[in-house]
């Protein structure tokens, strides 16, 4: 259902690029209109990154960046995109159309240069390395300089600082890397001022009683639960809405643990990722439901028996353009218990 | 060690066991009886000239597969475009390429070819002296625990992070494996390396890395730590670059000239200790040099391109059914079969599945064991 869809994409991408390299497409853009400062320098994950102009061929490596440039309005100067793991949102889908993919799953090195980008946007510094799309001074090597999103450099560099602030951060360089500073500046601002709403809707509704404990069921993979651990973002959710994750203790993002486990953490409320876009096997919000209630000992939680069960997109679980949207959901959703233990 | 190769397809000739256990039986095809009659001629009964020809016409299928396969990949750069990356590189009054172009070409794909060429020899033919040197037919270059231990070793170092800055998932594979091959010669220490010891404590060291393995990678790490990581395990050709090509092309042919200057002795030891023994052959010190060079030889590859499975096992029974078991002969053209075999099926790897690249380790098994079955029923086994 989705392959041919992408592949129409893909096409109509491909036929923009061919008009627009003919004299008949590209309209500037507001971003276009940006006023390129004469040498930008901007620090991504350790590396000093120069831009002597703003990008004109901008690949990113992922749906996390791609979704990034398409709300800054960036997609008439991306040359590529790759690695889509759930559908692009409909007010994206437009202008994703305009955008050739590379690679629907992660690129490789012979992709990213066969596109002949002039700048790399990974959200992970996972995605660059040699068997992938090839390492970041190989890039530089080749004038082509990588930016890596501030919250998927690895963990010794992002200790301490909140993931809403670090992709806040990754707005404001792309913004000031494409000439695009005041776009980038208000989604940032937007956002902040979005994260600022969730604590407040929080504080105000909360009734005493401590924290309450959260814990995100992202999937359920061979009857095994992975759940949000203290380094992802759900964590980060958590603090800002009044609540605690319940496996905060875990420093991994997705740890898989066992449902014994998460009957021991008793946790007041549990937060169900939907995946069904991604759609395999447990990733619907049904599935996990349909686990939680038939599990012999989950079943019997207060949570599960009461209802406490909120459920969240869990594509915005993970640090995205679209992570404060989940952050709402999840204020709203505790707002309206008021319980406290 | 001055015995005639010629004299291991004459059955008649030698004191074998009148009733040889299959292992055996697999590794010397000539000892059967059905085999005499209707087997393909054995290259080394033909005379110097022919046998030279042959040998050309094998390097040269070798040099036309590597020069078509820098031509197959997921971004289609043409002929033209190949030739213009060549003339560039060697200084020729061509426009030079596009620079990305140029990478993509030179930085990449000639490497990657390269190095599934120097690979493929490598575990073909230390396939081939495992399984003369252990007796066993099921024998290939990851019957030592050095593949286990290299990915212990890059386990060890992508998710736990320890030495990551000074070895590299290289490093931490290539010490990985040489710490499992030391821990296999020190548990063999006092014995005479007989044949079935040397498969049993290669099989429990390769367990035990197995174990760790796992062992971190559940531990420790997230989903896509582990993807990366097998990936990496199933063994693929693109982190190929020249400066592990270099490595490899100093060590490969070092190591293949090592053994290959051992092939009478592998004639003998195929046969059984006392053989070896009655032909001269010292065979513990042999052995321990032949284990020594294998092991290095795999440490290297499963260090540089992962563990590709399959090439080591297939590649020296479909050559010893074509050019017969002698080593003097089967260990050059195991490595150019090895080297052919492993361009195309990483050229295959590259395509397939386009604009997905799979693991070259998946193509070798998927197109070897039909391959496998076809040698087995040629010769009667199945």
């Amino acid at each position: 259902m989705r392959h041919p869809v992408r592949l129409g994409a893909a096409l109509a991408g491909t036929l923009t690029l061919a008009l627009a390299a003919t004299g008949c497409g590209a309209k500037g853009t507001e971003a276009a209109a940006g006023t390129p400062a004469a040498e930008t320098t901007v620090t991504s994950c350790g590396r000093q990154l120069s831009f002597a102009a703003p990008p004109k061929r901008a690949v990113t490596l992922d749906q996390t960046s791609t979704e990034i440039l398409l709300e800054l309005g960036l997609q008439d100067r991306m040359a590529g995109t790759a690695n889509i793991k759930t559908k692009i949102p409909a007010r994206y889908a437009a202008a994703y159309a305009k955008v050739p993919v590379i690679a629907p799953k992660i690129a490789t090195g012979e992709q990213l240069r066969a596109a002949t980008p002039d700048f790399v946007v990974a959200g992970s510094a996972d995605l660059l390395t040699k068997d992938r799309a090839g390492t970041r001074e190989e890039l530089a090597a080749l004038k082509v300089p990588a930016f890596v999103s501030a919250v998927g450099c690895p963990r010794r560099e992002r200790a301490g600082a909140s993931p809403f602030e670090l992709l806040f951060s990754d707005y404001e360089n792309l913004g000031k890397v494409f000439g695009a500073a005041p776009r980038a500046g208000r989604l940032a601002a937007d956002q902040r001022a979005a994260v600022a709403k969730a604590r407040k809707t929080a504080a105000e509704t909360a009734c005493g009683g401590g924290r309450p404990t959260v814990v995100y069921l992202y999937s359920v993979f061979n009857g095994m639960p992975y759940v949000a651990g203290g380094t992802g973002l759900p964590s980060e959710m958590s603090r800002i809405v009044g609540a605690k994750n319940a496996f905060d203790d875990v420093k991994e993002d997705w740890p898989e643990v066992s449902w014994e486990e998460v009957a021991k953490r008793n946790p007041d409320y549990i937060v169900i990722g939907d995946l069904s876009e991604r759609g395999r096997p447990g990733d619907s919000a049904a599935e996990k439901r349909a686990a939680l209630t038939e599990h012999p000992v989950v079943s019997k939680l207060a949570a599960v028996r009461d209802g406490r069960i909120l459920e969240v997109p869990g594509i915005e679980l993970d640090p995205s353009v679209r992570s404060v949207h989940a952050l709402g959901l999840l204020a709203e959703g505790l707002k309206g218990a008021g319980h406290g233990r | 060690m001055a015995a005639d190769p010629a004299a291991h397809r004459a059955p008649v000739d030698l004191p074998l066991p009148a009733d040889l256990p299959l292992p055996v039986d697999l590794l010397l095809p000539a000892a059967r009886g059905h085999v005499a009659a209707g087997e393909p001629v054995v290259a080394g009964e033909r005379s110097a000239p022919a046998r030279a020809a042959l040998f050309l016409l094998a390097a040269a299928v070798l040099a036309g597969s590597l020069a078509a396969a820098v031509r197959i990949g997921t971004a289609d750069v043409g002929w033209a475009g190949l030739a213009r990356v060549l003339g560039a590189r060697l200084g020729l009054d061509v426009t030079p390429p596009p620079p990305l172009v140029d990478s993509l070409v030179w930085d990449l794909r000639l490497p990657r070819v390269l190095m599934a060429a120097l690979v493929g020899a490598s575990l073909a033919v230390c396939g081939a002296v495992l399984q003369a040197v252990t007796r066993n037919a099921l024998a290939d270059p990851y019957l030592l625990g050095v593949s286990s231990g290299a990915s212990a070793g890059a386990v060890t170092v992508v998710v736990l992070g320890v030495g990551a800055s000074a070895l590299g998932v290289t490093g931490g594979a290539l010490a990985g494996a040489l710490l499992a091959f030391g821990l296999l010669l020190l548990l063999l220490r006092r014995t005479g390396l007989d044949s079935t010891r040397i498969v049993l404590t290669g099989v429990v060291v390769g367990q035990l890395f197995t174990a760790l393995t796992s062992l971190v990678l559940m531990a420790s790490a997230d989903a896509d730590t582990t993807r990366a990581v097998t990936h990496w395990l199933l063994g693929s050709m693109a982190p190929a670059r020249w400066d592990t090509v270099a490595a490899c092309a100093v060590v490969t042919p070092l190591g293949l000239l090592v053994a290959w200057l051992c092939s009478n002795a592998l004639d003998g030891l195929a046969f059984g200790t006392d053989t070896a023994a009655s032909l001269g052959i010292g065979v513990r010190r042999t052995r321990l040099l032949l284990l020594v060079v294998t092991a290095v030889l795999t440490a290297v590859a499963v260090a540089t391109v992962g563990a590709i499975g399959f090439v080591g096992l297939i590649v020296p029974h479909g050559v010893r059914f074509l050019v017969g078991p002698s080593h003097r002969v089967l260990l050059p053209y195991a490595a150019l079969a090895g080297a052919v075999f492993l361009v195309w099926t990483d050229a295959v790897a590259r395509v397939a599945f386009a604009p997905r690249e799979i693991p070259v380790g998946v193509i070798t098994a998927l197109l070897g064991v039909p391959l496998f079955l076809l040698v087995l029923r040629r010769r009667g086994e199945l």
